[in-house]
């Protein structure tokens, strides 16, 4: 098979962006062989400067430097800012892998925009520049002849929207919901099995490092909106953006209701209702597919021909979402 | 007439007779009973009669209300009659103190309560209330929009089913 080259730039070295570097790294002859591409990642970029070799990357060097906080002690270490490197490095796909604002979209937005105006394809992980502002992005991927790809944004590893576009081609989709953010089904799964109350259970997330510092975002509900967004556009045809969704969190869900719920077998959780553009806890029967334990994610999908297809699976975790990456990748590689 | 009837009954000793009483106190002649028990509470009952007229089955549907008895479908010559629908929710809240009778009141008005479930962790916390409301197919909007009246005014939260 006639091996293909493709560059590949990272904008944002987190969990994401190591967990993908070391997926590469592993998978990279596998890529080759099977699909006949070789990846080369000629630049990461961070906050405060940047990796760039033409050459590519050594990339289990990078990740083991940037674990040890010490990613400026790299040879090829600049200070380029992420902008610098997209508008003087031409690569085939730009990673986009910061982290979320739901606010401003920023960086991502700016990292997106800049990118496909230069015909580079972007795959991104980044929900909120998609929830911002995503029939602009479209638009301007369209008009650029770039191409725009999202799975990783929502579900980490499921996959729900190339399943949409490999799968279910002949299928009308009438509904969308399922549990979309693994930090609050880890804490309403633990207060269900243990009885402990929510500041219990987020503690010991926050100590598994399953929730954030801060994890107002993910219990507020702010992330399962924004990829109800992104389902609703991409999977229903709509045209909303994250001020359309009428979301509530789980901080007030007590353990009184966990045990009523489970007296009468159901299991409350917080649910993404796309069709609805409505996030808020409900209570699902305890025998239901979408009643899944701990960190995990599920979606189920309710069509006209194939009916219900529920997906489960990690929702978060850098090489599980790295999956989807890849998958977003090989897509743009065989439609060239 | 022919009438198959759909109920839910508490898997209880008696409840069936309970709930068969009705038809024979107004002359219906019972030709069949099917019982679904798969280990669920409400266990789903069929009951198919025959009776004189529309009277006598009116008769039969206001003794069972009276009775508590949850109706879920009416099949009258084969054709649908009546149904209802169960929605389960869940009110996080100072319920009791936001004068809860009222709160059962305005949700009779859509449909009716046909359980409920009181978790109170002391007086002064917020308490959750689990409720079961029958509700005709018809009305289920506007219990809808009566339910989600409440929750702003009284400041619950509600936890809907699926």
């Amino acid at each position: 098979m006639k091996t293909k080259e493709i560059n590949l730039v990272i904008i944002g070295f987190g969990v994401i962006g190591k967990g993908f570097a070391e997926v590469l790294a592993d998978k990279h002859d596998f890529l080759r062989a099977n699909y006949g591409v070789d990846l080369k990642v000629t630049a990461i970029c961070e906050r405060d400067g940047s990796v760039v070799c033409k050459k590519g990357i050594d990339l289990d060097n990078v990740v083991e430097l940037s674990l040890n906080n010490n990613l400026k002690a790299h040879e090829n270490w600049t200070t380029l800012k992420s902008l610098d490197v997209i508008n003087k490095i031409r690569s085939d796909i730009v990673l986009e892998l910061t982290p979320s604002n739901i606010e401003t979209g920023q960086p991502g937005l700016t990292h997106i925009k800049e990118s496909l105006k230069r015909g580079m394809c972007v795959v991104t992980s980044n929900k909120a520049p998609l929830a911002v502002e995503f029939s602009q992005l479209q638009k301007l991927a369209k008009n650029s002849g770039a191409e725009l790809r999202y799975e990783a944004t929502v579900g980490g590893a499921l996959p729900l929207i190339n399943l949409r576009k490999h799968a279910l081609q002949v299928n009308n989709i009438n509904s969308v919901q399922g549990i979309l953010n693994g930090t609050c089904n880890y804490v309403l799964t633990k207060m269900a099995d243990e009885y402990v109350s929510m500041d219990v259970a987020l503690k010991e997330a926050q100590n598994l490092g399953i929730a954030e510092a801060d994890p107002s975002y993910d219990i507020n509900g702010i992330d399962t909106g924004a990829k109800v967004v992104i389902l609703a556009n991409s999977l229903l045809g709509m045209d909303v953006s994250f001020k359309d969704v009428a979301v509530t969190g789980i901080s007030d869900v007590t353990t009184e209701a966990i045990e009523l719920a489970r007296k009468h077998n159901h299991v409350i959780k917080l649910i993404g209702d796309v069709e609805r553009l409505d996030v808020s806890p409900r209570l699902v029967p305890i025998n239901h597919p979408l009643n899944v334990s701990g960190t995990l994610n599920a979606v189920t999908i309710s069509t006209d021909i194939a009916r219900d297809i529920t997906v489960i699976g990690p929702g978060a975790g850098g090489k599980e979402t790295s999956s989807s990456l890849f998958s977003d990748i090989i897509d743009i590689i065989r439609s060239k | 007439m022919k009438v198959d009837m759909k109920l839910g009954l508490k898997d209880v000793p008696g409840s069936l007779l309970w709930a068969l009483e009705p038809i024979s106190l107004h002359g219906g002649n019972i030709v069949s009973v099917l019982h679904s028990r798969n280990g669920k509470d409400p266990v789903s009952v069929q009951i198919g009669f025959r009776v004189k007229d529309q009277k006598s089955l009116d008769l039969i549907k206001k003794d069972m209300k009276k009775h508590t008895i949850h109706l879920t479908e009416i099949l009258v010559e084969g054709r649908k009659y009546y149904s209802k629908k169960t929605l389960s929710i869940i009110f996080i809240g100072h319920i009791i103190d936001k004068d809860v009778l009222e709160t059962i009141d305005r949700i009779n008005e859509a449909g009716l309560v046909s359980s409920i479930d009181v978790l109170m962790p002391s007086p002064e916390e917020k308490s959750s209330v689990m409720l079961n409301i029958d509700v005709d197919n018809g009305n289920i909007k506007r219990l809808n929009k009566t339910i989600l009246g409440i929750c702003k005014e009284k400041q619950f939260l509600l936890i809907r089913s699926l």
